[in-house]
């Protein structure tokens, strides 16, 4: 393949907070890389860590879960519920040997229109970078015959 | 199989500018379970939406998939025009082509691909869609007003003038609050008590309000237009029924050396009395504490002189529960304690005193019938030096905010001042002059030009006592720092506003955020002022941040026409987002083992606990049950519940499940 | 262990309890699990070192659920650090079971969860110095090896499930592995299936995990599962500052947050 690695990311973002953020990037006119696809949830707090785990299932090579800013959240308390299950997962995903580089926890605000668009561009560089997701997708070749 | 409607929307050169909308029309079309897909300009326009509509009746569609702009932007119109033909609106979803893709990606093959996936996304999103139905909730058309100060008292009367009835609870004797101790007001000048007396009366007369003093809020259950609210109703060892107000026990009172706290110390009361002599209501209360009959059981003069027999020493506190539909909090503020000030001598010098005590001893019905006199001796003090931001803006002392009102009312005590003495000099030390308002700088300027008060830019760095004076030494900022020394009579400070004591405890009672100095939380600090993110909660006054009395007299207004927009209605719509626990056949009945620990992590207590039961009443199962009165459809619950048995609609599991396993 | 016996009499004769959960001798030098109802049934009860299976696991199980009131013979403190679990998920009320503690020159009878927490005070819990070996060794390997040796660990799973049926947290009467709809994790156990169930595993047993390695034990082809629960459980000490099994009334520390949680990783 003499074609550049296209990263495969996936991301789960709050309908508050950095949907609406993504929305204003959108509106700013702010140009960034088209390899995202965004699903919406209404809050950080519904993010089941399953989620994420799929996500590496389905082939992504990268994952970016994003929400409200802590003291923001549109629920009150929903960021900081999915903050310490954050904490526990990705200590557990590091144990087992999963690579938490793929994973990009942030909070972007509504307000943030640019940092959506810069972090989105940092991400896919990253990935791209790290190249494909080689070890999850290789378990998934195995897994479906 | 579904029969799935995808129109793809141009929004002019908005999104075919970058996404090539006839072929994600195209690409679309092959996804198994979608029958039909257009592109078309402009959606959103009459004939884009008479295009859907009649797209849904003649390919029968049972589900709609707009890819256009931010379904924050047009979801409502779309999920309107589905539903005018014939659709579940929540049938109806949004691909973000615009916001997420033509307006943030360059014109290429992976723009129009990303574009075909936002789709893709949405439609298995449909496929898992269930039709839901907004949920209804009836409306108690009665409300609660937590605080009887002029923020209360004005959003009491504007309810009960629209019709509704209201409990107006207030924690101390008398309705009147902090303006009731105010001698004259800023920028007027107009006594105080004259404009606020007569709403005391009309508040405390209204046939729709129902006046509870000396009670406190004991506990909030329930949700918006269905809250329970259990009010104690402190014993003032008086029937209140049976009590003329004559006043006799007062006089008679043979305790009378506790300190007034209406007069803010600078004065005594007896042990059974009426807070000031314009009270609301004009009955008397025992303070129990200071009381020699409840300290040694002895004495009982106020029993013996009563001639109506009202003195109820065995009288219990009560605790009342009422059906509320909306609460309005307007529990007001404190000023910084004496603690706080050493460097001032504040606490320490008898004339050292701050704002609200001078109001007291300009009032014409204060301690000294509003001649200024200084505590120490009741000399009259010919110079006065009053400090401005003495705690506010001041970090050290965890006060960085502004307490908003101080520059103004320092301004009006140095008129009030000369005006009752004439040969006085004023000082006023001051970091800046805020006086933004309606005749606000005006005001101050009166201060300064008419009355002459000086006004000397620059902080006060210690207070002493010498030969009889008080010695304050400060700083000119606007001299390049000269030391500034001036031997003053009396000093006045103007201490920081702050937050009620224990406002954090009944922010949690009512289940309300509050900020890290106490004060309730707004929704929104620019379009929500007055809500809170509890659902029919509302604020008014200060004790959501600092507030004059026209602001907060504004806010008890908005406040109240929120109430009486709520309580327009007979039953409440909401979005019918919120989360279910599931129920199945015996002998699971759900799949909730009822572990709870979803209680906690429910940021609206949303979550009860409900007996399964079988026929002889027995109980099987213990599971969860959620509210949807008060669930707000945040979904923490679902991503927590380890068995995946709750759900929110909406945002199901499924859902969501379907829409990852397109990618 | 004659006092023992004799307390479960007495309490039997009381009336006072309905049965006795404890150990018996099994085939060969075995220990397993025994219900006596009866002083005759009593005597076959045994307490030593070779009874390690933790025993409030049986407590979940519809038939043990059933009996009445019971006492458990609670030699390993995970016995009671899973009691006080269960209490604060409301699986277990507080006093409905009688725990008898083996201890020097005689028995202890605890009742409440308050006492089984005072207990637990005078025996710390600890990681066996093997668990904690390859815990250590885990945690220096780089990760992409820590990956394989876990894949290589996996690769033997056949998902039978004894990890969870042996676990007393696991008492969900429908396990989301078994959910269908959406199905979240494979079936049939192939790779990724089995990293994602033990993930899940992990992550739902985080701030629930008492520690008793029974997980660990039940695994027919020997994967150390128990040192992701284990792990899980270090995590959530380390950073909120409470775990599983140590508290019948504190919240659990995964359905509770601080506004001031530390982490460094969001962006």
């Amino acid at each position: 393949m003499s074609e550049q690695f296209e990263p495969k990311i996936t991301a789960f973002v709050c309908n508050w907070c950095t949907y609406a953020g993504a929305d204003l990037t959108g509106t700013s006119r702010i140009k960034y890389q088209p390899n995202v696809r965004v699903l919406r949830v209404p809050c950080t707090g519904r993010i089941d860590f399953m989620l994420i785990m799929k996500a590496f299932e389905r082939g992504a090579d990268g994952v970016m879960i994003s929400g409200c800013h802590p003291n923001d959240c549109h629920y009150t308390s929903g960021n900081y519920h999915a903050r310490r299950r954050w904490m526990v997962f990705r200590d557990l995903m590091d144990f087992m040997g999963i690579d938490t580089e793929r994973v990009t926890f942030s909070w972007v605000s509504a307000a943030e229109g640019a940092k959506w668009g810069a972090l989105v561009n940092e991400v896919t560089d990253k990935i791209r970078a790290l190249g494909p997701n080689t070890e999850q997708k290789q378990l998934v070749g195995l897994g479906v015959e | 199989m579904s029969r799935i409607g995808v129109f793809t929307c141009h929004c002019g050169e908005n999104i075919a500018g970058t996404v090539d909308c006839p072929k994600v029309a195209e690409l679309t079309r092959q996804i198994p379970g979608v029958v039909h897909s257009v592109d078309y300009k402009y959606m959103c326009s009459d004939p884009g939406q008479t295009l859907i509509k009649e797209a849904i009746k003649e390919h029968k569609l049972d589900g709609v998939v707009v890819a256009a702009c931010s379904p924050r932007m047009h979801e409502p119109t779309f999920r309107k025009a589905a539903a005018e033909a014939g659709v579940n609106p929540y049938l109806c979803e949004m691909a973000n082509l615009r916001e997420h893709c033509s307006w943030v990606h360059e014109k290429n093959e992976a723009t129009t691909q990303k574009a075909a996936d936002l789709v893709r996304i949405m439609v298995e999103k449909v496929k898992h869609d269930t039709p839901l139905t907004p949920i209804k909730v009836p409306v108690t058309k009665t409300a609660l007003v937590v605080g009887g100060g002029i923020a209360g008292i004005q959003t009491a009367l504007d309810i009960a003038n629209a019709g509704h009835q209201v409990v107006l609870v207030e924690k101390s004797p008398s309705i009147g609050g902090h303006m009731s101790q105010l001698s004259e007001t800023f920028p007027t000048l107009d006594c105080s008590q004259c404009i606020l007396t007569p709403r005391m009366v009309e508040a405390a007369q209204h046939p729709n309000i129902k006046l509870m003093t000396y009670s406190e809020v004991e506990k909030v259950d329930g949700f918006i237009g269905n809250f329970k609210v259990t009010v104690r109703k402190k014993a003032k060892k008086v029937d209140e029924k049976a009590c003329t107000g004559c006043g006799l026990c007062v006089t008679k009172c043979p305790n009378k050396k506790i300190p007034d706290e209406f007069n803010e110390g600078l004065a005594f009361r007896p042990a059974i009395y009426v807070p000031f002599p314009q009270a609301v209501p004009n009955k008397p209360t025992i303070d129990t504490a200071n009381c020699t009959y409840f300290k040694n059981g002895k004495c009982g003069v106020c029993s013996k002189v009563c001639p109506t027999g009202a003195i109820r020493y065995d009288q219990e506190d009560e605790l009342i529960t009422m059906d509320i539909g909306a609460i309005v909090m307007a529990t007001g503020f404190k000023l910084m304690q004496t603690d706080k000030f050493p460097e001032y001598g504040y606490g320490k010098y008898k004339d050292v005193i701050d704002g609200m005590q001078f109001e007291r001893l300009a009032s014409a019905s204060g301690p000294t019938a509003g001649v200024i006199k200084r505590p120490s001796d009741g000399k009259e003090p010919e110079t006065v030096v009053f400090i401005a931001c003495s705690g506010s803006r001041d970090r050290a002392k965890g006060v960085p905010y502004c307490s908003k009102i101080c520059c103004m009312y320092t301004a009006k005590h140095t008129m009030l001042y000369k005006h009752k003495v004439h040969h006085g000099q004023a000082y006023v030390f001051y970091m800046d002059i805020r006086s933004a308002g309606k005749d606000y700088d005006e005001f101050v300027r009166r201060a300064i030009e008419e009355d002459e008060a000086k006004y000397i830019r620059g902080r006060v760095s210690r207070i002493y006592e010498e030969d009889g004076k008080l010695i304050v030494k400060g700083a000119d900022t606007l001299m390049n720092g000269e030391p500034v020394e001036i031997k003053a009579d009396m000093v006045v400070l103007a201490t920081a506003v702050q937050s009620q004591d224990r406002s954090e405890d009944l922010a949690q009672t009512l289940h309300i955020s509050y900020d890290k100095y106490g004060f309730f939380a707004e929704a929104h600090p620019k379009l929500r002022p007055v809500e809170t993110n509890t659902a029919g909660i509302f604020l008014a006054g200060a004790c959501q941040a600092p507030r004059d009395i026209p602001e907060t007299v504004a806010q008890g207004s908005a406040a109240g026409a929120k109430v009486a927009a709520l309580f327009s209605q007979d039953e409440l719509t909401r979005e019918p987002i919120v989360a279910v626990v599931n129920r199945q056949a015996p002998p699971l009945f759900s799949t909730c083992t009822g572990c709870f620990l979803c209680q906690t992590a429910c940021p609206y207590q949303a979550i009860e606990q409900e007996e399964i039961k079988d026929r002889s009443g027995r109980v099987i199962k213990t599971v969860a049950k959620v509210n949807p009165g008060l669930c707000q459809g945040c979904g923490t619950c679902v991503a927590f519940c380890r068995t995946k048995a709750i759900d929110l609609a909406g945002f199901s599991n499924e859902q969501l499940f379907a829409e990852l396993m397109t990618l | 262990m004659e006092s023992l016996k004799q307390k479960a009499k007495e309490l039997l004769e009381a009336g006072e309890i309905k049965a006795v959960l404890g150990y018996a001798r099994g085939t060969s030098d075995t220990r397993r699990p025994h219900v006596a109802m009866s002083a005759l049934e009593v005597d076959k009860l045994v307490a030593d070192q070779a009874c390690t299976t933790n025993l409030a696991n049986l407590l979940m199980k519809h038939e043990i659920k059933h009996l009445g009131k019971l006492a458990v013979v609670a030699s390993r403190p995970s016995t009671l650090r899973s009691l006080l679990q269960l209490t604060a998920e409301h699986q277990v009320a507080d006093g409905a079971i009688l725990a008898l503690v083996p201890a020097e020159g005689g028995v202890k009878q605890l009742g409440t969860a308050q006492a089984f927490e005072e207990h637990l005070a005078l025996v710390p819990q600890k990681k066996t110095e093997k668990d904690q070996a390859l815990l250590d060794r885990l945690k220096a390997m780089p990760r992409a090896e820590r990956f394989a040796f876990w894949q290589k660990e996996f690769s033997r799973c056949m998902k039978c499930y004894a990890c969870r049926n042996s676990c007393p947290m696991c008492y969900c009467e429908r396990c989301t592995m078994d959910c269908n709809r959406p199905q979240w994790v494979p079936v049939p156990s192939h790779a990724v299936g089995n990293q994602e169930y033990h993930l899940v595993r992990a992550m739902h047993l985080a701030g629930r995990c008492v520690e008793c390695g029974e997980c660990g034990r039940a695994c027919p082809v020997g994967i150390p599962v128990h040192l992701l629960t284990f792990f899980a459980e270090d995590s959530v000490r380390a950073q909120f500052g409470q775990g599983g099994g140590a508290s019948a009334t504190i919240d659990n520390a995964l359905s509770t947050f601080r506004p001031d949680d530390k982490e460094t990783f969001i962006r």
